[in-house]
C-alpha cells in the first residue's frame, strides 16, 4: 500500500488541521502510571485528590502530550518526518477522567536548515476538552524531509 | 493528616543536582505506547521521541526521598537530540535552576537531561512545576 507522506514543499503555512475526540479514560492514567512509572497521588490517590483543587484524579500532563501527538496523526496525513527536534509546550488545565480532548494544529512556519534535503517545520497546537477550553498549548518543530 | 513524608517548596535547593536509576527501553514499553497514544510508527525499532521524555518522572521517583508536593505542572521546554533505539538505556539527570516563592507556593524551574549508556546526552529541556509550600499543619 502506498503510504501518503506529505514532504516540507507540499506542506504549506497557516494550514489547520482539527483532529477527532478521544476520551481519555481512567484506563489510560493506569497504564501511564504503569509504564512511565509516574505514580505522583496527582494521577492515582482519588481519595487524596477528593480534598484537591480538582477534586479527583487527573491525567498525567506528559499523558495528554502523547496522547496529542497520536491525535496529530489522525488528524492530517503523515508528514515526511525525519526526526521530532523539540517543542515549547503550556499545561493550562486539568484533563479529568471522561474528558474528551480534541487537537488543534497549525503550521506556524517553514523554515530551510543547513542541509538542502530537509526543512524545519513549527506547528502551534492546542489541546480543547469538550467544553472547548484550551487544557494544553504549544509549538513543535519537526524536520521534514523535502520531495527528492 | 497522612503520615507520608513529603517535601515542599521550602525543602527545595537551587542548583541541587539528582542523577537517576536507568532503565532499558524494550518492544514492550513502544508497544504498550504505541496502543495508549496511537503515534504512527515507522520502524518498530525505534522508540517514539516523547516516551523517554515521558520516562523522566518516573525513573526521579526511583531516588529515595520524600515525594515533592506538585500542585500542578506548568511547563516544558524539550529538545531531541537524537534518536533512541529499542535496547538503549536511558537514565536522568536532573538540577533545580530556579525557584520563585508566590503567595500560594512556588514556581520551581527544573533543568533535565535524558543520558544512554553511552554517557551522551540524548534529550533534554525545563520542567516549570507549582509546588506546595509547607502548611502550618505540615509543618515538622
Amino acid at each position: 500500500m502506498a503510504e501518503l507522506r506529505r514532504y516540507f514543499d507540499e506542506i504549506q503555512t497557516g494550514e489547520e488541521y482539527e483532529s477527532p475526540g478521544r476520551t481519555v479514560t481512567e484506563t489510560d492514567i493506569v497504564i501511564f502510571a504503569g509504564l512511565s512509572g509516574d505514580y505522583n497521588v496527582l494521577h492515582t490517590d482519588a481519595e487524596f485528590m477528593k480534598q484537591s483543587i480538582f477534586g479527583e484524579r487527573i491525567a498525567h500532563g506528559l499523558l495528554g502530550l502523547a496522547i496529542q501527538a497520536g491525535l496529530f496523526t489522525r488528524a492530517t496525513p503523515a508528514y515526511a518526518t525525519l526526526a521530532f527536534v523539540g517543542l515549547r509546550w503550556k499545561f493550562k488545565g486539568p484533563i479529568k477522567i471522561g474528558d474528551t480532548i480534541r487537537l488543534k494544529a497549525k503550521v506556524l512556519a517553514k523554515k530551510e536548515t543547513e542541509k538542502p534535503d530537509r526543512g524545519l517545520v513549527t506547528v502551534q497546537r492546542m489541546v480543547v476538552n469538550q467544553r472547548d477550553e484550551v487544557v494544553q498549548e504549544g509549538e513543535t518543530d519537526l524536520i521534514v524531509e523535502r520531495k527528492p | 493528616m497522612s503520615a507520608v513524608a513529603r517535601s515542599y517548596f521550602e525543602d527545595v535547593t537551587v542548583e541541587h543536582v539528582e542523577e537517576t536509576p536507568a532503565l532499558t527501553l524494550t518492544e514492550a514499553h513502544v508497544s504498550i505506547y504505541h496502543g495508549l497514544t496511537r503515534e504512527l510508527a515507522p520502524d518498530p525499532a525505534l522508540v517514539p521521541d516523547l516516551l523517554p521524555l515521558c520516562f523522566t518522572p518516573g525513573l526521579g521517583w526511583r531516588v529515595p526521598k520524600p515525594p515533592l508536593e506538585v500542585l500542578a505542572f506548568m511547563g516544558l521546554d524539550w529538545q531531541v537530540l537524537r534518536q533512541l533505539r529499542v535496547g538503549d538505556t536511558i537514565h536522568s539527570r536532573s538540577r533545580i535552576a530556579s525557584k520563585r516563592s508566590m503567595r500560594d507556593g512556588g514556581v520551581v524551574v527544573e533543568e533535565r537531561e535524558v543520558i544512554d549508556q553511552r554517557g551522551e546526552v540524548v534529550q533534554r529541556g525545563r520542567f516549570t512545576y507549582l509546588v506546595a509550600k509547607r502548611s502550618k499543619e505540615n509543618q515538622a
